[in-house]
C-alpha cells in the first residue's frame, strides 16, 4: 500500500486494482450487489481526485492535449489525475476485500493471539462492539424522548447535523455508566488482563493464509516493477 | 503503560469509541458525498471531528496513552462496523492519536486546559496531513492548494476537536457520570463535580 504512493503514473494503481479484482473473483464468495453498493461512493470520490488534479497540478509540462476554456490540460496531468484516481479505486478495493470476507471477532482473536495484543484492549474493544445494538437503539430512544417533548424536528440537514449535540451528551453519559457496569461484571468474574496460555477459542495460521500473502506480494511487485518499467 | 490502565477505563474508551464510530461514519459519507464535487478538499473542513475522541478521553482519563489508544480503538470500532475503508484505517487512527498525545507529553500530562486541547487538535491535524500527504499523493497538486487544505484542516482540527471536545467533556462532566475519573478529581476550581 505504502509502495503506491510513490508512484504518479496511472499505470501501477491500475494493474493493482484489477489484481486485487482477480483475487476477489477467485478466491472470495461475495454478494457483489452489496460490493457494488459499497463501492458506488468511491467512484463519486475517485472523480472528485480526477478533476482537482487536473485544475490545481503542481506540474503542467508536456504537450497540451486537451483544452476547455482557458484551462490547458498536458499529459503529466492526465496521467497524474488518472494515477490519484485509480489509487483511491486500488485502495477501496483492497478495503472492501478485508471488509466482506472478515469476521470481525475472528479478526480481534487473532490479533491478540497471533500479534500479542493485551487482552484488556482486545477484550475493551470486543465489548464495546457487543454494545453496538445497545447503543444504536438508544440513538433512536433518545431522538423520539427529544420529539414527545417537542423538541427537535429540524427540517433542514445542517441543523440536524448541529443538534446531534444534544443526543450525543446523554449517550455519552449512558455509555459511562455501562462500561464501569460492564468492567466491573468482567472484573467480578475473574478477568485480570493478563496473557494466557490457552483460549477457548483458537485461531492459527494455515496454508492458506501463506498462499494468499504470497499472491498479495505477486499483485504488489507486479504492478510495482510495471510502473517501474513505464517510467 | 497498560499496567496503571484500570479495566473501566479501557472499556470507556471502547464504549466512546462505538459512539463517536457512528458520529465519524455519518461524517464520512457526508465527505464522500461532497468530495466527488469538490474534490479532496472537502474533508478539511469537517476533518477536526475524527479527532474528538482523543481528546474527550485524554481530558476525562489522563493518562499516558489516553489519546493514542483512544483513537486507535476508535478506528478499530469502525471497521468492526463494516466500513468500507478497511484496516488501513486503524493506521490513520493511530497517526492521528499519536499527533495529540505528542502534545499532551509536551505539557508531561500536567495541564489540560483549553489551549493544551486547542494545541492537541492542531497536533492531530498536522500528523494526519503528512500522513495523508503521502498516502493520498497530495505532491501533484499546486502548493498554494496544498497550504490551503493544511491551513483548514489546521483550523478544523483546532475548533471541532479541541473547543468542541472540551465542550463535550465538560457537557458530560456537569451530568455529574464522570465521578471517580481523574476528570473530576482535578484541583477545585477546574473541575465542577
Amino acid at each position: 500500500m505504502f509502495a503506491m504512493a510513490f508512484f504518479f503514473d496511472p499505470w501501477t494503481p491500475l494493474v493493482f486494482w484489477v489484481g486485487v479484482l482477480v483475487l476477489q473473483v477467485f478466491f472470495s464468495q461475495i454478494d457483489w450487489k452489496k460490493w457494488l453498493l459499497f463501492m458506488l461512493p468511491f467512484f463519486v470520490t475517485a472523480f472528485g481526485y480526477f478533476w482537482t488534479t487536473l485544475v490545481f497540478a503542481e506540474d503542467q509540462s508536456g504537450p497540451v492535449i486537451w483544452t476547455i476554456g482557458d484551462l490547458q490540460i498536458t499529459e503529466t496531468q492526465l496521467n497524474h489525475a488518472l494515477s490519484l484516481s485509480f489509487r483511491v479505486l486500488a485502495f477501496s478495493s483492497l478495503s472492501l476485500l478485508f471488509a466482506l470476507t472478515t469476521n470481525p471477532v475472528t479478526f480481534i482473536l487473532s490479533l491478540m493471539q497471533q500479534l500479542k495484543l493485551s487482552p484488556k484492549i482486545a477484550y475493551g474493544v470486543m465489548v464495546g462492539y457487543q454494545f453496538l445494538p445497545v447503543l444504536k437503539d438508544e440513538f433512536v430512544q433518545i431522538g423520539q424522548a427529544h420529539r414527545l417533548r417537542g423538541a427537535g424536528g429540524e427540517k433542514n440537514a445542517l441543523q440536524r447535523l448541529l443538534g446531534v449535540r444534544r443526543i450525543l451528551i446523554p449517550m455519552l453519559a449512558g455509555a459511562v455508566r455501562k462500561a464501569e457496569r460492564a468492567a466491573f461484571a468482567m472484573e467480578a468474574r475473574g478477568f485480570t488482563g493478563e496473557q494466557r496460555s490457552s483460549y477457548f477459542q483458537v485461531i492459527s495460521i494455515g496454508k492458506v493464509d501463506v498462499v494468499l500473502i504470497a499472491l498479495f506480494l505477486f499483485v504488489l511487485v507486479l504492478s510495482c516493477t510495471n510502473g517501474l518499467w513505464l517510467s | 503503560m497498560l499496567k496503571s490502565w484500570k479495566l473501566k477505563e479501557i472499556v470507556l474508551m471502547s464504549l466512546f469509541a462505538v459512539v463517536f464510530g457512528i458520529v465519524y461514519l455519518l461524517f464520512l459519507h457526508v465527505g464522500n458525498i461532497w468530495a466527488g464535487f469538490i474534490g479532496p478538499i472537502a474533508y478539511e473542513w469537517i476533518f477536526g471531528i475524527w479527532f474528538i475522541v482523543s481528546i474527550i478521553c485524554m481530558y476525562i482519563i489522563r493518562k499516558p496513552g489516553a489519546a493514542v489508544v483512544s483513537e486507535t480503538i476508535a478506528a478499530a470500532i469502525e471497521v468492526l462496523l463494516g466500513n468500507a475503508v478497511g484496516p488501513r484505517l486503524i493506521l490513520s487512527g493511530l497517526v492521528q492519536g499519536l499527533g495529540a498525545e505528542a502534545v499532551f507529553a509536551a505539557t508531561r500530562y500536567k495541564r489540560f486546559d483549553l489551549w493544551v486541547l486547542i494545541l492537541a487538535g492542531v497536533g492531530s491535524s498536522v500528523f494526519s496531513f503528512v500522513y495523508g500527504y503521502f498516502l493520498g499523493g497530495f505532491a501533484v497538486y499546486s502548493t498554494g492548494y496544498v497550504a490551503l487544505m493544511l491551513g483548514i484542516r489546521i483550523l478544523s482540527g483546532a475548533l471541532l476537536a479541541g473547543v468542541g471536545g472540551k465542550a463535550v467533556a465538560d457537557g458530560l462532566l456537569a451530568t455529574g457520570s464522570l465521578r471517580g475519573y481523574a476528570i473530576s478529581r482535578s484541583k477545585k476550581g477546574e473541575a465542577r463535580a
